[in-house]
Order: structure tokens, then C-alpha cells, then sequence
């Protein structure tokens, strides 16, 4: 017989955070090892092993071309966590919502000039539309991503889409109370079913919500979808706002784009993370390319809509330079 | 100020249905994802939760809940209340945490199943917040459970549990995985965020945290109350999706749908809340008994939903009501007895004072539950520790992948009821587990509860102390009597005399 086995003495933290050097922070003890599934590939859901929803995450998340051997050790750049992200926006929103007010108190909207009120019409209001995909497919990368610390990249990041869009639907309903006859808040799904300026983006948002790889899903979304419609909508449209006195999109759009800024760093990361395998970065570089043209079509039928010229050539060279700061990460 | 009122914009918010071109509608929302049953994409937009909030609002409430929730932890830290607590309360937090809180977590995956997939835009809006919400469950109860760790190995687990092979953590993944994380959309709207949501979350964050209250732990009482004020919000989703079935004659799908899942709840609790609430808090500390908080939650609220929207209550409901006198008590037996396979120290809560409470809660209990535990008490006064402990592995029910048991006593009605599907053998522990499998046998027929392991080979060697490694259980953590016997004493004086 062997003599009794030793009696497991408690940890300063959980056993799976234990065996550092470090102190693991409040980020790590909430947001790392979550996703219990993980516990077995081969049946991550505790059911039989082949129901579809078994095979789903097999496929698209266990099985991925996209490899490495501890997605887990993943962390978050800015390293947020629930009551941080909520600190972080109610500060936001206090800040929005500040501008909302005040121009609205200086009749901000009666203002706007007759020539820049059609271009808010058809192509900043149906924005409600791709913003929601965002969300969509950044809550898709949130439930089938391979790591928690992932997951909550995504989840927040969809949350953000949520943001921009109750923006959007706000200034919309306030655009519409001023000018009534503007079709405010009526025409914008007609706008983004029918209008040529819009058929790009739908084209490429349609098709990345049906990305299934996780990591096919990510890379499409935040190195090549997100730039795309974040230099159209808050990038230029936003410059070109400000030059035709409606300071407050100019303002609002700026708000927006922290949060962008916030994805590329954390995508940046993961990206980051992904090259130190091999094989990884002629993937994502397959995935960019394979990506790039569709979204390409959106910049320019978009961007040919807007009043001012060359917005085009100015958002494509943006996005390849966000790309390259996201590829180029450290 | 000249602020817009929600309503001026919130349709607008949801307003983001669209007609899908470039790829097909149902690539977009593949079947087995949506669950949109036919209903056409119009007719779900006519989803309409009657609470509605918008991002701006949520981030302030919520980041104020918060700031609540942590002073109270913070200000009551040098307290340390666990450290001096009852051991039948810090079973309690143990088995909570271990049980819940990488599941809630876990939850926001089946909300983001509803915010990506459901063809309702008013549920993809409304669920983004649920995601959050889970986030946030998951998060709360991580931290405030990670304070613990140095107390005892045990509290590794409110991590670690759902990890391992543990068969408590494998009977809680097959239940919440069955209902939370692999099925469609509406599916999970109606399974999650109704009946479980609307009916048993109460039962779990309500009735605990008065129980909380009372021991005076108002860290734990704040913390999961305030948990509930965002389960109460999402919950909405379900009435909201089961409308739109309603309206567009599904009821009988939405109906069977909560039958099967009611059900599978119902057995979780009584494993996980019963024994909690009427054996391991302190007797002096019990706002209610189980069956009370059962009552007035799920007999009395959850049925008044049900009647609301039109559905019924479950066809095998006096089955039901008949077995809140006996389920957890059954399981709590089992549990105390295979203590060394947990990864809390069970209270007994069979003390004289405690049988005289059980027996006035539950009329009966003493010619039944009582005997056993008669047997039980005897041995510990003989010193006979050794027949308190199990040899031998119980028979596993292939639904509730808990032990199948019954009523001791007079009443003895412990039964299996089999199951010979495309030639293998299951066993249940109830005729509604085994209907429930009948269903949809494709969904659960290859997967092995723990016995089914052993019998595999999968647990080396086939005995005790093969089981306990293969569910990760090491001394320091395997359970013990929480109050190391000393609720037997009363009976050792009076044996004594
Ligand atoms: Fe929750
Ligand atoms: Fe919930």
C-alpha cells in the first residue's frame, strides 16, 4: 500500500493561474479559462458527441485552419472587464449625450445646409444596417471563438455595434422631427436593399455573416470589414460633415471611432498572437486577399455617392494602413 | 433640455430587419441556428418586450449597479464573514459558485445564439444586453468567490468544477448545455430565458438571498440579488418570442419545448437548491423551505406566466408537486452519503432541532427520510464511520445523470425505469426523464453518465478511489460532514444515558 496521499493545501488564486510568477490581475481571475467546453474537442458540448451543434463547434472552432496550441493565453490589450467596459461607456455616453444636447438646444439641425441634408439621408441614416451586422457577426466570433479572452473582444465589441447604431437611430428620429418631409427614419431600408451607394457593403456584410471559421469570421470582420466601413462612415463621412458645418456628426463620429480604435488593438493582438505559428500568416494574408476586392466594390460604390472626390483612394489607403498596424502589431 | 423620449427612437434601434440578397435568408439563418420554425421574417418583428432600455442607459444603471455591489464587498471585507461562517453556509457558497458561476459566463454564448441568429431584430437588440448581463454574472461571482481560495482547496472549484468529470458538474453541463448551448435561437429564447429564467432564476437569486440576508453574509445577499435584477430584464425575451409562436400557431412546439425543459430544471434544483436550502443553511438563518420558496416562485408566479400567454402547465405537473416533498430530500441523502465525491462538505442538518423543523415543513418526513437518516445517526453514535461511506457506485439516471432514488421508509418507491433504444440499455430515474429522452433520443443517446464511464473502462481502476481521481477529486478537496458530526452529539448523550 502506499502511504496516504498528500492533502491539497489552498492557493492564493485558482489553480490554474497559480503556477506564475505573477499576481494574476482582477482582468485574468475573471476573463481567462471560461470556456468549459474547451475541456474535451471531441465533444465540447455534454450531450451525444454528434447532435449538430457538437459538430458546429468541432468544424468551425476546434477544427479552424487557424492553429495554435493555447488560445487561452490570449489577453486583452486594453484588458477589459464588465465594470470596466461599463466605466469606460457611461463616460462615453455622458460625453455624447452632452452633444446631443447642446446642439439640439442650438437648433443644430435647422442649420444643416440643403445641399448636406440628402447625403445624412442616404448615407449616414441606413448606417443603422451595417452597424447591426457588426454586431451580429461580432457576437458569432463571441460565442464560437476558441478562447474566453477572445470571446469577450468580441462580445464587447458587439455591444460597441449596438452603440453606433442607437446613435444612429437617434439622430435619425431627431433629423426627422426637423425635416419631416426628409424621409428620415422611412427610407432607410429601402436605401440599403436598393440604393447602388449601399450594395457593396450589403454584398460584403451578407457574406461575412455567413464566415463560419471563427477565425475566418474575425479576420474578414476586424482586418477587412470593419476598416472598410469605419473609414466610409466615421472616417470620411465625418470629414466631410465637419466641412459642410454639421460639426456635430463630425463630433459624433470621432466618439465612435475610440471604440473602433479599442478592436484593432485588441484584433492587432490576436492577430499578433496567431503569426508566432507557422502556417499562420499566409492564412490570414489568404483571408485578406480573398476579402480585400469585395470590400473594395463597397469603398468605391459608397464613397462615389459622397459629395467631395477622391474619398475612395483615401479610405483604401486608411484601411491598408490599418491592416498593416493590426499585421505589424508590436 | 431637449433630449428625445426612448420611445421617439426606439423603433428605429430595431428597426434592422432587412431582406437578405447576395446570400440567401437561409444561410444567413441556417435552420438549426434560428429555429424560426417557418414563421416568416416579418411576422418576428413583431417581438415586443414590455421593459426596454437603450445602450446609454444600460451602461449607467449598470455601472452603478456595480459600484453597489462592490462597496458592499468591500466595506464588509475585513468582516470576513466566510471566514467565521456557519460550515453549512460556506458548503452552500461553494456549491453555488461551483455549480454557476463559469456557467453564467458561459450564458452570454446563448444569448449572442439569440443576438446573432434569431430572425426577431427586437430579440438581437435585447439580448445584446442579456450577453452583457452573463458577463457580468459570470465575472461578479468569479471575483467574489476568488477571495476564498485561500481559505480551502474546495473553493478552487467555484473555477474549476465545470472543468472536470466531477458528477455533480457533469449532471449541471448536460442539463445547461442542453438547454443553453445547443439549440436555435428560439429555442434558447423559450428554454433559457423563460422557463428558466422567469420561473427558477427566482428561486436561486430570491430565495438564497433572503437566506443570505438572514445568516447576515450581505455581500453574498447583495451580489446575487442584484444578479437577478438583470435576469428579470432578459427573462422578458422569452415571453416576448413565445408571443410571436403563439400568434403564429405554434403554440404546441413552444408548449413542448417548456415541458421537456421545465422538467430538466426541476431536477437540477432539486440538487442544487433543495438540499442548499433545507439541510445546509442554518436552520436559525431559513426564511423558507425549499418547498415554500418553490411554491410561491414556480406553483404560484411561473404558473400565472404560463396562463398569461396562453400554455399550460406541464402534463406531468401533480408528479411534480408530489415530488417537492421528496426529490431533494432523496438527493440530499446521496449526496451526503457519496460526500467524498463533491467538492463541498455537505451539512447533514439532521439534528434534533433540524428533524423537528424538516418534520413540521414536510409532514411525513420523519417515517421516511427520517429512518435513514435514523440509520445514519446510529452508526455515527456506534462510531462506525466507516458504514457512513460509500463502497460501492450508485445507479445513474441517463437524463438528470443523478442518482436514481425514491422515498425510504413505508413509502419505498425507488425505481428505474429502462430504456432499450437501437439496442443499448438507459436507465431513468422517473418516467418523465425517460419521456423526456424519448423526444429526441438522437440528442442524448451517445452520451455516458458516469456509471456508464466505469462500465467503459474509462474510470481506472473501477472503484472508489478510481472514481474520485477520474472526477479530479483529491483530499483537500473531496467533501466531508461539514460539521464534522457534531449535529450526532445530541444523540451520543442521549445513547449515553
Ligand atoms: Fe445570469
Ligand atoms: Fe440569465
Amino acid at each position: 500500500m502506499s502511504s496516504a496521499p498528500e492533502v491539497l493545501k489552498p492557493l492564493k488564486t485558482w489553480s490554474h493561474l497559480a503556477d506564475r510568477r505573477k499576481r494574476p490581475s482582477e482582468y485574468e481571475i475573471v476573463t481567462v479559462n471560461l470556456h468549459y467546453r474547451n475541456r474535451d474537442p471531441n465533444i465540447p458540448w455534454e450531450l451525444d458527441p454528434d447532435i449538430p451543434m457538437n459538430k458546429w463547434y468541432r468544424k468551425y472552432c476546434n477544427e479552424s485552419p487557424l492553429k495554435h496550441p493555447d488560445w487561452d493565453s490570449f489577453r486583452d490589450p486594453d484588458e477589459l472587464i464588465y465594470r470596466t467596459y461599463n466605466l469606460l461607456q457611461d463616460g462615453q455616453e455622458a460625453y455624447v449625450r452632452g452633444l446631443l444636447d447642446q446642439f439640439s438646444d442650438r437648433g443644430h439641425d435647422q442649420t444643416i445646409a440643403p445641399d448636406w441634408l440628402p447625403v445624412l439621408a442616404r448615407l449616414y441614416a441606413p448606417v443603422r444596417f451595417p452597424v447591426h451586422i457588426v454586431q451580429m457577426v461580432s457576437c458569432y466570433i463571441g460565442q464560437i471563438a476558441p478562447a474566453s479572452t477572445i470571446t469577450s473582444c468580441a462580445n464587447f465589441q458587439a455591444a460597441d455595434g449596438l452603440r453606433w447604431l442607437t446613435h444612429t437611430a437617434y439622430r435619425t428620429a431627431e433629423l426627422a422631427k426637423t425635416h419631416p418631409a426628409a424621409g428620415f427614419g422611412k427610407n432607410e431600408r429601402q436605401l440599403w436593399e436598393e440604393d447602388p451607394a449601399w450594395q457593396g457593403f450589403r454584398a460584403l456584410m451578407e457574406h461575412v455573416l455567413v464566415a463560419w471559421d471563427w477565425a475566418e469570421a474575425f479576420v474578414a470582420l476586424n482586418l477587412v470589414v470593419k476598416p472598410a466601413l469605419e473609414e466610409c462612415v466615421l472616417g470620411v463621412l465625418g470629414e466631410q460633415a465637419r466641412r459642410h458645418n454639421d460639426t456635430l456628426y463630425g463630433l459624433l463620429s470621432q466618439a465612435q471611432m475610440r471604440d473602433a480604435e479599442r478592436h484593432r488593438r485588441w484584433a492587432g493582438a490576436l492577430i499578433d498572437m496567431a503569426q508566432s505559428q507557422e502556417g499562420n500568416r499566409a492564412l490570414i494574408d489568404g483571408w485578406i486577399a480573398k476579402w480585400q476586392p469585395m470590400a473594395d466594390r463597397a469603398i468605391e460604390a459608397y464613397c462615389a455617392a459622397l459629395p467631395e472626390a477622391g474619398a475612395a483612394e483615401l479610405v483604401k489607403t486608411r484601411v491598408a494602413a490599418a491592416q498593416a498596424a493590426m499585421v505589424q502589431y508590436r | 433640455m431637449t433630449s428625445l423620449k426612448q420611445d421617439e427612437y426606439y423603433d428605429l434601434i430595431r428597426g434592422v430587419n432587412w431582406t437578405p440578397k447576395y446570400v440567401p435568408e437561409e444561410e444567413i439563418f441556417p435552420e438549426e441556428m434560428s429555429g424560426s420554425r417557418g414563421i416568416p421574417m416579418a411576422q418576428w418583428e413583431a417581438f415586443d418586450e414590455p421593459y426596454k432600455v437603450t445602450y446609454g442607459d444600460y451602461v449607467q444603471t449598470q455601472r452603478e449597479k456595480d459600484a453597489g455591489v462592490y462597496s458592499v464587498k468591500a466595506g464588509l471585507e475585513r468582516a470576513n464573514y466566510v471566514k467565521t461562517a456557519d460550515p453549512g453556509w460556506v458548503s452552500t457558497l461553494q456549491a453555488h459558485y461551483g455549480a454557476l458561476a463559469v456557467a453564467e459566463y458561459a450564458a452570454a454564448t446563448a444569448e449572442a445564439r439569440m443576438a446573432r441568429f434569431s430572425k426577431a431584430p427586437g430579440n438581437r437588440v435585447v439580448a445584446t444586453f442579456g450577453m452583457l448581463d452573463e458577463m457580468r454574472h459570470g465575472q461578479l461571482q468569479l471575483f467574489f468567490s476568488h477571495e476564498h481560495t485561500r481559505l480551502s482547496r474546495q473553493w478552487d472549484w467555484a473555477h474549476k468544477a465545470l472543468y472536470t468529470n466531477e458528477w455533480a458538474a457533469i449532471a449541471a453541463r448536460h442539463m445547461f448545455d442542453d438547454m443553453m448551448f445547443t439549440r436555435d435561437a428560439i429555442s434558447t429564447a423559450i428554454m433559457l430565458t423563460f422557463a428558466f429564467e422567469t420561473g427558477f432564476t427566482n428561486m436561486q437569486f430570491l430565495g438564497l438571498s433572503a437566506d443570505a440576508a438572514e445568516a447576515g453574509d450581505h455581500t453574498f445577499s447583495n451580489l446575487i440579488s442584484s444578479i437577478q435584477t438583470d435576469e428579470s430584464r432578459h427573462a422578458q425575451q422569452g415571453g416576448a418570442i413565445l408571443k410571436v409562436m403563439v400568434d403564429n400557431g405554434k403554440i404546441d412546439d413552444a408548449q413542448h419545448m417548456i415541458d421537456v425543459i421545465f422538467w430538466r430544471t426541476w431536477k437540477l434544483f432539486s440538487v442544487l437548491t433543495g438540499p442548499i436550502m433545507d439541510y445546509y443553511t442554518p436552520l436559525e438563518h431559513r426564511k423558507q423551505s425549499f418547498k415554500e420558496f418553490m411554491e410561491e416562485w414556480i406553483i404560484g408566479q411561473f404558473v400565472r406566466q404560463l396562463d398569461d400567454l396562453g400554455l399550460k402547465k406541464p402534463w406531468y405537473w401533480d408528479t411534480f408537486v408530489a415530488d417537492l416533498d421528496q426529490a431533494h430530500h432523496a438527493i440530499h441523502v446521496g449526496v451526503w452519503f457519496y460526500r467524498p465525491t463533491v467538492w463541498w462538505n455537505p451539512a447533514a442538518g439532521a439534528s434534533p432541532e433540524e428533524r423537528a423543523w424538516l418534520e413540521q415543513k414536510y409532514p411525513g418526513w420523519n417515517t421516511t427520510f427520517g429512518r435513514t437518516w435514523d440509520v445514519i445517526t446510529d452508526n455515527i453514535v456506534r462510531g462506525r464511520l466507516n458504514m457512513t461511506l460509500p463502497e460501492t457506485l450508485p445507479l445513474l439516471c441517463n437524463m438528470s445523470n443523478v442518482p436514481i432514488v425514491g422515498t425510504p421508509g413505508d413509502k419505498w418507491n425507488t425505481k428505474d425505469y429502462p430504456l432499450v433504444y437501437e439496442g443499448r440499455l438507459y436507465h431513468f430515474g422517473s418516467p418523465i426523464d425517460r419521456w423526456c429522452f424519448e423526444q429526441e433520443p438522437e440528442r442524448y443517446k451517445g452520451h455516458m453518465n458516469f456509471i456508464d464511464r466505469v462500465l467503459a473502462g474509462l474510470v481506472q481502476p473501477p472503484d472508489m478511489a478510481g472514481a474520485l481521481a477520474y472526477m479530479g477529486l483529491a483530499p483537500g478537496e473531496m467533501g466531508e460532514d461539514a460539521h464534522d458530526y457534531a449535529w450526532a452529539a445530541a444523540y451520543q448523550r442521549k445513547a449515553a444515558e
